[in-house]
């Protein structure tokens, strides 16, 4: 079964970006989680980088990665109100631990654990928008002339992992299918197996590679500027949401505090900040165009209807 | 000499002089104990020539082919003598990279070949690599996409496509940077009828328009003989056969039945000549003779005379698969029932759901909706090799159950060999053994045994021998030599794309399309009613219930000269 995390090419702005684009503006949102402790602004981040891959078409990706954000958001309140025995609000005693002592639960804990979490899930669903919608051969691609030997370590695993995924499940379905009465595989022997199919593999791969001319010492390609027309969109709004977010830091309105009392700051620069966070998530949103209207004579060009919006828009999936 | 000497055909495409390879310790040739893999091989292909690699498995085709693009010596390593030239580069010298330009080479899987996430990226890589300017690049994408009729394709991520699809792909890539000669391993085992037909016929195009030299090593000859211009078999190692394809018929009838088409010994066995090379020139014979109808046979039905219970019953079967993008419905109300002792070969194209039906049958798919009962189930999918993960048949197979399931194979006298060290035919009875122990009560086999195209990259006399095992387990043949009570017989399913080894073992042919199944009745019925899946000898005679060149033979003399 495919990763929901996989690259998918679909005809939306977030993935006929350029990849700097798309990094550039999913990276504003995880500096903006960084930057700031505040719920509320955490909460705007996440928002953003869930409703960007929602527009974007990576919806299962989002999906996915919400369930994981959560779990792990839930793991860090839970050890954070575990560890921490600081705060002034007591919600339950919980008494002697071994290793951890005498565990109180304070709801300051809670929060600021809550604060931690969030912004890992905030980071955790960015990236899963950026693996579901950033093309990893333009990444590669650019990365080539910078880093050769790298680049081609990169392309090997990145072809490998889904043939070794692809490999384990035929392993897993074979050791399913032995007779009761052959030996039963223990994991050992299945993870030799599966070391010893990835590396074959791996010699397949790297073949055709050389095959390709990976090996050549070729006059460098020169790349075409990978630009679409949304790049200067992505650019901008990563611009404007990073500057915001400095200037509302350098002005102290990130007053969220956690201990001893929890203290949420909720100045008109956090909200204001807050509120652009959030709406930068549009910033996917594809812009309908307008069908023309019919001419005099009845027929219709068909140059800006949403078709041939689409068509262009796959074309430049390929040409980018 | 100038690229415009070679493409003028000045040089031929590939020149082969006193070609001897040997393997490293350790590689391919272990079985051999260092034989050479190649011997003194020596031929020339001439610049736009369509050329046959035929021979049976292990004959050195695929060594041939990796010494001509470079892969040999330099990324298998072993030891080389002699010379290889393609285009007038030395390949001995040059790296396959430097080769890259002037050779494309196309494996059997087309899983390892590609290397990109997108098609259009997969394509393009090979131009980037050799430095092209962004514009000759889209360029060339472009051109290659549209002769290979996949422009739809390029937007597309690898993982989406069908082997077919991932197989043209691969032959694009190899063709991008538009050189003088391709080398094909087996690019047909692992399609259905109609993309292993199309590729070939691509392939002749490409020969015909572009003037691509073309060097395919095939099994199934009857698919590509008529394309091709010349046939060389190889035979250990050595050039055993150089000419056109009419006189390759003639040797192989005299020396190595194995390699003839099912026409050619159609024609053999009724004693005509000249041999066809194809269905075309077949039928262009007969009707020269006067046999442009031979007489309309009834279709033999072969009913058994004593029907069993079913062991496996599918009613209203929908099984939905979801490989990452949507569910899809694989299966759509699959209505089937097998009963033991049949010989029942599953068939259909790519993605039809032959596989899918064999997995649920065993349990590893669960159906979503509909009735499925069935027996004990023994499946072997299509890696044999999946299966095999010590290192003695013994400690693969324990005990007393182990046994039985060694003897049911035949592989009893196997227990202390590596499996590494059993030839292909016999790690796939080891591995058919594995899913049969403990499935065995009393010595009984199970009540279903299914096979998963077991035939991809096998040749004809390795078929031969599934073909009585697969009739050793339905017990149309002698049990006692296989330690089975002929009253314990199996049903057998196999799914296969490939019609000429079903007309061989099956009695009836179940054909699924898109899900469903679409004919089922006796074998010689449904292969001699349509185009793809039928026979080549059903598509010379287009007789109802003639399939095989016995058959067909027999229809010839009943018609008289």
């Amino acid at each position: 079964m495919k990763s929901p995390f996989a690259y998918r090419p679909r005809p939306r702005p977030l993935q006929l970006a350029s990849p700097g684009a798309a990094v550039a503006y999913l990276g504003a949102i995880v500096v903006v989680a960084f930057l700031f402790s505040n719920p509320l602004v955490l909460l705007a981040a996440g928002a953003a980088a869930v409703v960007a891959g929602l527009l974007a078409g990576a919806r299962r990706a989002v999906w996915f990665a919400v369930k994981m954000g959560f779990a792990l958001a839930l793991l860090i309140v839970v050890v954070n109100a575990l560890v921490v025995d600081r705060g002034a609000t007591v919600v339950a005693r919980l008494g002697e631990w071994p290793l951890l002592g005498r565990v109180d639960v304070t709801f300051e804990a809670l929060v600021a654990g809550l604060s931690s979490g969030l912004r890992a899930a905030v980071t955790m669903v960015a990236a899963a928008v950026y693996s579901a919608c950033v093309d990893p051969d333009r990444v590669l691609r650019s990365l080539r002339p910078l880093a050769r030997r790298s680049a081609l370590t990169a392309t090997l695993v990145s072809r490998l992992v889904p043939v070794a995924a692809a490999d384990a499940g035929r392993l897993r379905d074979a050791s399913r299918l032995r007779g009761p009465g052959a030996a039963p595989v223990g994991k050992a022997p299945l993870a030799r197996r599966l070391l010893a199919g990835s590396l074959d593999r791996a010699v397949d791969v790297a073949a055709t590679l050389e095959l390709r001319g990976y090996s050549l010492d070729a006059p460098r390609a020169r790349n075409r500027r990978s630009r679409s027309r949304y790049d200067r969109r992505f650019y901008a709004v990563a611009t404007f949401v990073l500057a915001a977010a400095i200037a509302v830091k350098a002005l102290g309105a990130d007053d969220f505090q956690a201990y001893p009392t929890v203290e949420i700051g909720l100045a008109p620069e956090t909200l204001a900040l807050s509120a652009l966070v959030a709406l930068s998530g549009l910033a996917p949103l594809r812009r309908k165009t307008n069908r023309r209207s019919p001419v005099a004579d009845g027929t219709k060009t068909s140059l800006c209807g949403p078709e041939s919006s689409r068509r262009q828009g796959e074309r430049e999936v390929a040409r980018v | 000499m100038s690229e415009l000497a070679i493409r003028r055909g000045a040089a031929p495409a590939l020149a082969v002089g006193a070609l001897s390879f040997t393997y490293p310790q350790g590689e391919e040739s272990a079985l051999e104990d260092r034989q050479p893999a190649l011997e003194d091989v020596s031929f020339e292909v001439a610049p736009g020539e369509f050329v046959l690699l035929a021979g049976r498995s292990a004959s050195g085709k695929s060594t041939l082919l990796k010494a001509a693009c470079g892969l040999a010596p330099h990324f298998h390593g072993g030891e080389i003598e002699g010379e290889v030239r393609v285009a007038d580069l030395d390949a001995i010298a040059a790296g396959p990279g430097e080769l890259a330009a002037a050779v494309g080479y196309l494996a059997q899987d087309p899983e390892t070949q590609v290397v990109s996430t997108t098609v259009a990226a997969e394509i393009e890589l090979p131009l980037e690599m050799r430095g092209d300017a962004p514009d000759d690049r889209a360029r060339g994408v472009e051109e290659v996409a549209l002769a290979l009729a996949i422009p739809h394709l390029l937007d597309r991520t690898v993982d989406t496509l069908s082997g077919g699809e991932l197989q043209r792909v691969a032959l694009a890539a190899a063709l991008v940077t538009r050189p003088r000669l391709i080398l094909l391993d087996e690019p047909t085992s692992q399609l259905d009828p109609v993309a292993g037909d199309e590729l070939i016929w691509l392939l002749r195009r490409l020969n015909e328009e572009w003037g691509v030299a073309v060097l395919l090593a095939e099994h199934r000859l009857e698919r590509c003989l008529a394309a091709a211009d010349r046939v060389i078999a190889m035979e250990a190692g050595r050039i055993a056969f150089d000419g056109p394809p009419t006189e390759f018929l003639a040797w192989a009838r005299d020396n190595d039945p194995a390699l003839e088409t099912p026409a050619a010994r159609l024609f053999s066995l009724a004693g005509i000549d000249p041999l066809p090379i194809g269905v075309r020139a077949a039928r262009q014979t007969l009707r020269g003779m006067g046999v442009a109808h031979p007489p309309n046979r009834s279709s033999r039905r072969v009913s058994d005379p004593h029907p069993q219970d079913p062991v496996l019953n599918a009613r209203g079967l929908w099984v939905e698969l979801d490989r990452g993008d949507d569910p899809r419905d694989v299966l759509k109300g699959v209505e089937l029932t097998v009963r033991r002792g049949e010989r029942v070969a599953l068939m259909g194209r790519n993605g039809a759901g032959k596989s899918t039906l064999l997995r649920t049958a065993a349990g590893l798919h669960e159906p979503v909706t509909g009735k499925l009962s069935v027996d004990s189930v023994a499946l072997l999918t299509q890696n044999p090799g999946d299966y095999l993960v010590r290192e003695r048949v013994g400690d693969e197979l324990p005990g007393e159950e182990g046994m039985a399931a060694l003897g049911a194979v035949g592989l009893e006298d196997k227990v202390d060999a590596d499996p590494r060290d059993l030839s292909g035919g016999e790690r796939q009875r080891l591995a058919l053994a594995i899913a049969l122990a403990g499935r065995m009560e009393g010595g009984n086999l199970p009540g279903l045994v299914a096979l998963d195209e077991p035939t991809r990259g096998m040749d004809h006399a390795r078929k031969g021998e599934l073909v009585k095992l697969i009739g050793a387990l339905a017990g149309s043949v002698d049990f006692v030599t296989h330690g089975v009570t002929k009253a314990t017989r199996a049903a057998v399913v196999v799914a296969t794309h490939d019609v000429e080894f079903a007309s061989e073992f099956a009695g009836r042919v179940v054909l699924l399309g898109d899900g469903v199944v679409i004919a089922d009745g006796p074998m010689e019925e449904i292969l001699s009613g349509g185009w793809y899946f039928a026979t080549e000898v059903a598509r010379v005679l287009d007789l109802p219930g003639v399939v095989t060149p016995a058959q067909g033979a027999a229809a010839l003399r009943e018609e008289g000269p």
